[in-house]
């Protein structure tokens, strides 16, 4: 119960960030630029390890942006000029030119080689067909719904083979699916097609909009599991959760990924167990709000052990009773 | 017809302008760059995007906001009363503006976009429409600390945004736009609102238009803005064509501005099928009274593809040869000849090269 993990995206260190800025360049080769991303996985799978996160996950630093990474391994994309995204800040939204085809399995490769490092599971990171289909441009499919659905199959495939590879939990990100609310059955829809038939236990991540709004349907998702954001909003979410029947996994963010703030163990403690009284403790996975990247990798560590620790003090209390003890216990030993 | 923009367009063209926008923000926050510094580049820049309006044969242009962040806060943080905090998302696109916080009473103690107006007019002999939010939508994206009281802020939000129109008017804007894209979202409080609205638009001694676009936006909302005394109103058929059911049913006594290509994905539309739009139109309107344009501000594209989009808007409408039963003749190029266009003023070109 209680078990803890994280979002997904972990910060690139210094020397991966000056890398890839090189490799774009033309500076430094592919080679070296993977032994690097390879060399920053193994350290932060050793600090998740070390921590005694439940559930590690490989940290994504072989990856930019978390659309972009599958569109440029899918045959069917191709890469646009420069759009802003908000303030001074440009990307390369993909564009759908013809059928999408998936040509070789994404992410295995980097799993395996992060489970190979770990006696934990490692979670399967990949990203939903709706928010692929949404950040992307469309010349070829003749609907939003036709694109969905054809981008499920491909990232099906991709599910499958991380299970086949051994995958106990494969995470399906789809942050873009409370941007429209009219479309949430579509969203549905193409979630269920990816994850029909896995043994695998699925996540899927939201974050943003309208929540109220999106309560009623979800326990309509086609997953396991269903991670959200409680801390950046104050766990304001607990109570529409009250006023539902929820039956899923709830992934619980207790630390918030947007602010330099590192939250006393304390307050920490004090959500949890707040939680505690509208889900049940197996009910509930412990990690912070959303991926972790734009921190320093300072700042995510110190969000990550704040996560852990909180967890195993709630957990602590859960079966001893009550009692005050082990939370002083562990303060003392920090 | 008329063919127009709805505001922003691309900061950065990679080949073309490049990418200088980026770069001198970067500076200019690291106090590397001055403020004339950085305004020298947003000139630059916004010289040549009317330039390619121009080119691509747009009658009705904007300065391409280049300077705008966002739709509201280029205004907010111009205002006393406001502060700016973090991101959220701009309607249903994958795009993030900041928030306005209003903290105490708005108060307008100088033009916020008069000067950038006027350097706008000194690029072009076309006509130049300024473009500002509407009182609702500003409302509906900031957060109100003060009032408490939606009808109080969106109140004082209007006689605001009027104090700016009349000047910009005075100055000689063509045309004053205000964009009131969340009336597509929820249900908006229509009275309240078009009390809001008259007041923003109330004595400008110039033409004036409200553009809806994105969601979804109902008869009785265009049936309430058709009761605003403005001359045009903007409804966008891509994002919902259903809208179009809506203007038939209601009496429309407005000239209609029409979004007919889709300014948030790169496919580009046909002249084929813009023409089969315009046939469906005309039966709504004269074609003396619709404007045509994008559906929405062309920022959320690529350069490249932003330009390819207003170059076919104004290659359609030149083809354009409707039949007595309102049905488009086969497409021809017309050479020589150039429609009049109210805004147009004489003997300036609308397209035609």
């Amino acid at each position: 119960m209680l078990l803890t993990t994280s979002v997904g995206s972990l910060p690139k260190p210094e020397y991966l960030m000056k890398a890839r800025s090189r490799a774009r360049k033309g500076e430094i080769g592919a080679q070296e630029l993977k032994r690097l991303e390879e060399q920053a996985t193994r350290e932060w799978i050793a600090f998740q390890d070390d921590l005694g996160i439940d559930i590690v996950v490989d940290g994504e630093q072989y990856r930019g942006d978390m659309v972009a990474y599958f569109a440029e391994q899918l045959a069917g994309f191709k890469t646009s000029e420069l759009v802003r995204s908000y303030g001074n800040r440009y990307y390369r939204k993909p564009i759908i030119v013809d059928r999408v085809r998936r040509l070789k399995p994404m992410t295995v490769s980097w799993w395996q080689f992060a489970q190979r490092l770990t006696s934990r599971p490692v979670k399967g990171m990949l990203t939903g067909p709706y928010t692929i289909m949404d950040w992307s441009f469309n010349e070829h499919y003749p609907s939003r719904r036709a694109t969905a659905l054809a981008l499920a199959e491909v990232v099906r495939e991709e599910a499958r083979d991380l299970e086949r590879a051994g995958a106990q939990y494969i995470q399906i990100d789809e942050p873009a699916i409370s941007t429209r609310l009219d479309e949430i059955d579509l969203a549905i829809d193409a979630l269920g097609i990816v994850t029909k038939g896995l043994r695998a236990k699925t996540i899927t991540h939201i974050c943003y909009g309208n929540f109220k709004a999106l309560a009623p349907k979800l326990m309509k998702l086609p997953v396991d599991q269903i991670d959200l954001e409680f801390a950046n909003r104050k766990f304001e979410l607990l109570d529409s959760f009250r006023r539902m029947r929820f039956t899923k996994e709830v992934g619980l963010g207790v630390v918030d990924v947007h602010s330099h703030r590192i939250e006393p163990l304390d307050e920490v403690v004090a959500n949890l167990t707040k939680s505690l009284a509208v889900f049940r403790p197996d009910q509930i996975y412990v990690d912070p709000d959303c991926g972790l990247k734009t921190r320093t990798p300072d700042e995510a560590k110190e969000k990550l052990r704040v996560v852990v620790e909180a967890a195993r003090v709630v957990r602590e209390r859960l079966c001893n009773g009550r009692s005050k003890t082990p939370a002083r216990r562990v303060k003392a030993a920090k | 017809m008329i063919t127009t923009v709805v505001g922003n367009f691309p900061k950065v063209a990679e080949p073309g302008y490049g990418t200088q926008v980026i770069g001198a923000l970067n500076r200019w926050q690291k106090q590397e760059l001055s403020d004339a510094g950085l305004e020298e580049v947003f000139q630059g820049v916004t010289r040549t995007v009317i330039k390619e309006h121009e080119d691509a044969g747009i009658d009705l242009v904007t300065d391409g906001q280049i300077r705008w962040e966002d739709l509201v806060t280029p205004l907010a943080r111009k205002l006393d009363g406001f502060t700016i905090n973090g991101l959220e998302r701009f309607f249903d696109n994958n795009v993030y503006y900041r928030k306005p916080i209003l903290q105490s009473k708005p108060v307008r103690k100088q033009p916020v976009f008069l000067q950038e107006y006027l350097f706008a007019k000194r690029c072009t002999s076309r006509p130049i429409k300024v473009v500002l939010p509407g009182p609702y939508t500003f409302v509906s994206l900031s957060e109100d600390r003060y009032y408490r009281n939606q009808a109080k802020f969106l109140r004082r939000m209007a006689e605001i945004l009027n104090e700016e129109a009349r000047a910009l008017a005075q100055a000689g804007a063509s045309l004053i736009q205000f964009d009131e894209p969340a009336l597509g979202f929820g249900k908006p409080p229509l009275k309240e609102i078009r009390g809001a609205l008259q007041v923003a638009v109330a004595g400008l001694p110039t033409k004036t238009a409200l553009y809806t676009y994105f969601g979804s936006v109902t008869a009785e909302t265009l049936r309430m803005l058709q009761r605003v005394p403005v001359d045009l109103i903007g409804v966008d058929v891509v994002s919902d064509p259903k809208v179009l059911g809506a203007v038939r049913r209601l009496k429309w006594t407005k000239e209609l501005a029409v979004g007919c290509l889709d300014a948030r994905n790169t496919k580009l539309e046909s002249v084929t099928e813009l023409h089969a739009l315009f046939d469906v139109l005309r039966r709504l309107v004269p074609t003396d009274r619709f404007t045509v344009n994008p559906n929405c501000g062309l920022e959320f594209l690529p350069h490249r593809q932003a330009v390819e989009k207003i170059r076919r808007l104004a290659e359609a409408v030149r083809t354009y040869r409707p039949d007595s039963n309102g049905r488009s003749l086969a497409a021809r190029p017309r050479t020589g000849r150039r429609r009049t266009t109210r805004l147009a003023p004489r003997g300036s070109r609308t397209g035609d090269r």
